[in-house]
């Protein structure tokens, strides 16, 4: 038996996930319409034994001024669904997560196309289970508004346990719930890891319900030890109550490191890609994670207002909140710096002061693994895989070949019965 | 017509879990459509659990979703049409067109939507909807749906992206238009968050078609299937929607109308190419739609028998003329670069 190792995704987003990546003179400007460039990605990542890639998604445009929207890469990019299929013909080993959302779409066609996926990959596909809560999105599918938080979560619940039902029980007899109604047992065989991998992020206390009854694996944002590791308390706390273990869920914090061969280089580096934030754009992404339209009234070297809890994101919010307040940060700090990491846990250094800081959450018990989000690409994941994975593996604390074949062997879950 | 006397020929794949043969489904399937690929046929139709084009033949069930596969199939294959069925009842028509205007991209421009206008019996009773649509409905709400997802394949402008670094213009916004679709049963802001495709929009395929789905189909189908029967009424069946595509403003050469054919077992190569030709022949279609059985070997006879006699008899093109479906669907349907 092997000591405990880490779990890795490699969350791939088109140029990258620093809002300004597609600037950097070394990143691939033309991802969001090159298959070609996500190949490489997918077996630069299979080839440094990721556990699995990992694809967000959004039905609409992120932004909803024009004007900002076009001063970044993210209005245009492959359906990640699409995408993951694609790739899953072009790897062997490496687990492919899409994130979908619960709000519009149904069941049966969801369970029914993660489960091909999971065919066409020999039993590597997982879904990360969104509810979404951007109002652009909603006006893709004529909603007048966004549902309410609560309601969100008991379609998705609902949502969820339909799923489940469908890939795991052929003869199940149909499902009639509050917002779903399903006839027949899929037309696919079953999956051959028994059922694709549920991933979730949400994090409020009814996120952290529902993923304790369903998930196998959670992705989170937490910028510091604490915060990581109460989570990750309160969440394996929370299983016992559904009847699972506390090793059935593996939780992975994103994290978005900027890794060089000199503690200096890495410095450099990232103030190269801050100083290429136009500051109406981080001020949009910071108003979308607080869930305010009005933030570019205020001024920007001075303190976030105060604001009133919201119907988005509650977790996101809180977070960014509690940051300003700690460090004292003006409109324009805190818009570059979550506009860097979106909130994630940065790490700017060396190989070996990443591995120490990606250990210490490891082995303190505030993480199963980690969500790896490279700044841009394919140069920041090349540099992951090369500089820190070998640093990792030479303390033990991650693969140096796969030992199974599926996503569920990779990352040690029971196989549902 | 074609602007000469060659016909388009696509094959419906229903290859699925009758096919005794051993190795992964995906594999045997890339094989398949990798000959026919090397065959030079115009496209593959992947069908999905809803029948695909009418036609009577039974659709065993894929072991796969038809656009998860038409990705995969896309990575393998560099030149072939790969058409997907998708139900307007199993997806919402934003995440429908985002998911064809992906796959489009990813197959550099051979990528199209087979959507049919006969509704599935069983179909919408998983999709929360057990009372189904009354046909009315049910083809109004697809005239809606086909609109709504061309609109959305228009929304960036083929120049709109221009990944200006130094300047911060990632896209020009004046580039980008929004829908504003509101009807009877979507309202759909927009636009996409996909670019264009480089075939300017993925192909559209209409089957199902009865009387009163013909003008909609002449207004917006790329392909038209159509069942076979007697050859003097497919004449007259193709010069009528030649005529309704006319009416609609539109080059009749821009729609391409197949004859679905579903090759019995014990017919000949020379026979099946002769009635093929036939019908070509007397003007009943650009071309035929060839269903095949379940098993995969029978995509194998038809390319080494019967394919060498349509083109002995001059009937079928040997190459290739572009590299987007568009291109190999003829002149009049536009887009290839």
């Amino acid at each position: 038996m092997t000591a405990r190792q880490m779990k890795l995704g490699a969350f791939l987003w088109a140029t990258g996930h620093h809002i300004a990546a597609w600037r950097h003179p070394k990143a691939h400007v033309t991802a969001g319409i090159d298959i070609d460039h996500y190949i490489q990605l997918a077996r630069t990542a299979e080839a440094a034994k990721f556990d699995m890639i990992f694809c967000e998604d959004a039905a609409g445009l992120r932004e909803a001024n024009t004007g900002i929207a076009s001063q970044t890469s993210r209005s245009i990019g492959f359906e990640p669904i699409s995408l993951l299929s694609a790739l899953a013909a072009q790897t062997s080993r490496i687990g492919l997560v899409s994130t979908a959302s619960t709000s519009y779409n149904e069941p049966y066609g969801l369970a029914r196309t993660f489960l091909s996926l999971d065919h066409l990959s020999g039993g590597r596909a997982g879904w990360n289970l969104v509810t979404s809560a951007s109002p652009i999105e909603a006006a893709n599918f004529g909603s007048t508004g966004l549902k309410p938080h609560a309601d969100r979560y008991e379609r998705a619940r609902e949502f969820a346990e339909a799923v489940t039902g469908l890939w795991q029980d052929k003869q199940a007899s149909g499902h009639d719930g509050q917002s779903f109604s399903v006839r027949d047992p899929l037309d696919l065989p079953r999956s051959p890891q028994g059922a694709p991998v549920m991933v979730q992020a949400g994090a409020s206390d009814v996120g952290r319900d529902l993923a304790a009854r369903t998930a196998d694996v959670v992705f989170t944002a937490a910028q510091t030890f604490e915060e990581a590791k109460a989570f990750y308390d309160d969440l394996k706390r929370r299983l016992a109550a559904y009847g699972r273990e506390p090793d059935d869920i593996k939780i992975m914090p994103g994290v978005a490191p900027v890794v060089a061969e000199t503690e200096a280089e890495a410095r450099e580096k990232h103030e190269e890609l801050q100083a290429l934030i136009p500051d109406d754009v981080g001020v949009a992404l910071l108003s979308s994670y607080l869930s305010i339209s009005d933030l570019w009234r205020y001024p920007i070297d001075g303190p976030l207002p105060e604001l009133p809890e919201s119907e988005g994101m509650k977790s996101r919010q809180a977070l960014v909140i509690e940051q300003s307040r700690r460090d004292g940060l003006s409109i324009r700090q805190l818009a570059r710096h979550f506009a860097g990491a979106r909130g994630h846990w940065r790490i700017v250094g060396t190989a070996a002061q990443v591995a120490d800081e990606l250990q210490a959450r490891f082995e303190g018990g505030a993480a199963d693994g980690f969500n790896v989000m490279p700044s841009y690409f394919p140069g920041e994941l090349d540099a992951f895989a090369t500089l820190v994975v070998p640093e990792l593996q030479r303390r033990g604390l991650f693969r140096t070949e796969y030992e199974g074949r599926t996503l569920r062997d990779h990352l040690g879950l029971k196989r549902p019965v | 017509m074609d602007n000469g006397a060659t016909m388009h020929l696509a094959v419906s794949l229903l290859a699925g879990i009758a096919d005794p043969s051993p190795g992964p489904e995906f594999s045997r399937l890339a094989g398949s459509v990798q000959k026919a690929e090397a065959a030079g046929l115009d496209m593959v139709l992947l069908a999905d659990s809803a029948p695909a084009s009418g036609g009577g033949t039974a659709n065993s069930p894929m072991p796969f979703e038809a656009t998860t596969l038409l990705a995969a199939l896309a990575t393998v294959t560099s030149r072939i049409g790969l058409v997907a069925a998708a139900s307007t009842i199993a997806h919402q028509p934003y995440n429908l067109a985002r998911r064809f205007a992906s796959l489009d991209i990813i197959s550099h421009g051979r990528a199209g939507w087979h959507a049919t206008m006969a509704q599935a019996p069983r179909e919408a009773a998983n999709f929360s909807r057990p009372e189904g649509f009354s046909p009315d409905d049910f083809r109004r709400r697809s005239k809606e749906y086909i609109g709504i997802v061309q609109g959305l394949w228009q929304g960036w402008d083929a120049d709109a992206l221009l990944f200006d670094q130094s300047g911060g213009r990632f896209h020009d916004p004046e580039k980008m238009h929004l829908l504003e679709h509101k009807g009877a049963f979507f309202s759909v802001r927009g636009p996409l968050n996909v670019a264009r495709s480089p075939q300017d929009t993925p192909v559209l395929v209409l089957s199902g078609l009865s009387e009163a789905d013909l003008d909609i189909a002449a207004r917006t189908a790329d392909v038209i299937l159509l069942d076979g029967g007697p050859v003097e009424g497919a004449t007259a069946r193709y010069d009528d929607i030649r005529r309704r595509v006319a009416a609609c403003g539109r080059d009749p050469d821009a729609v391409k109308v197949l004859t679905n054919v579903a090759p019995i077992a014990d017919d000949k190569p020379a026979a099946l190419a002769e009635r093929l030709e036939e019908e070509f022949r007397a003007r009943g279609c650009d071309g035929f739609n060839i269903l095949m059985p379940a098993q995969l070997s029978a995509l194998d006879d038809f390319v080494d028998l019967v394919l060498p006699e349509l083109g002995q008899r001059g009937l079928f093109r040997e190459n290739y003329r572009g590299t987007t479906l568009r291109s190999h669907l003829g002149p009049a349907g536009g887009g290839d670069q």
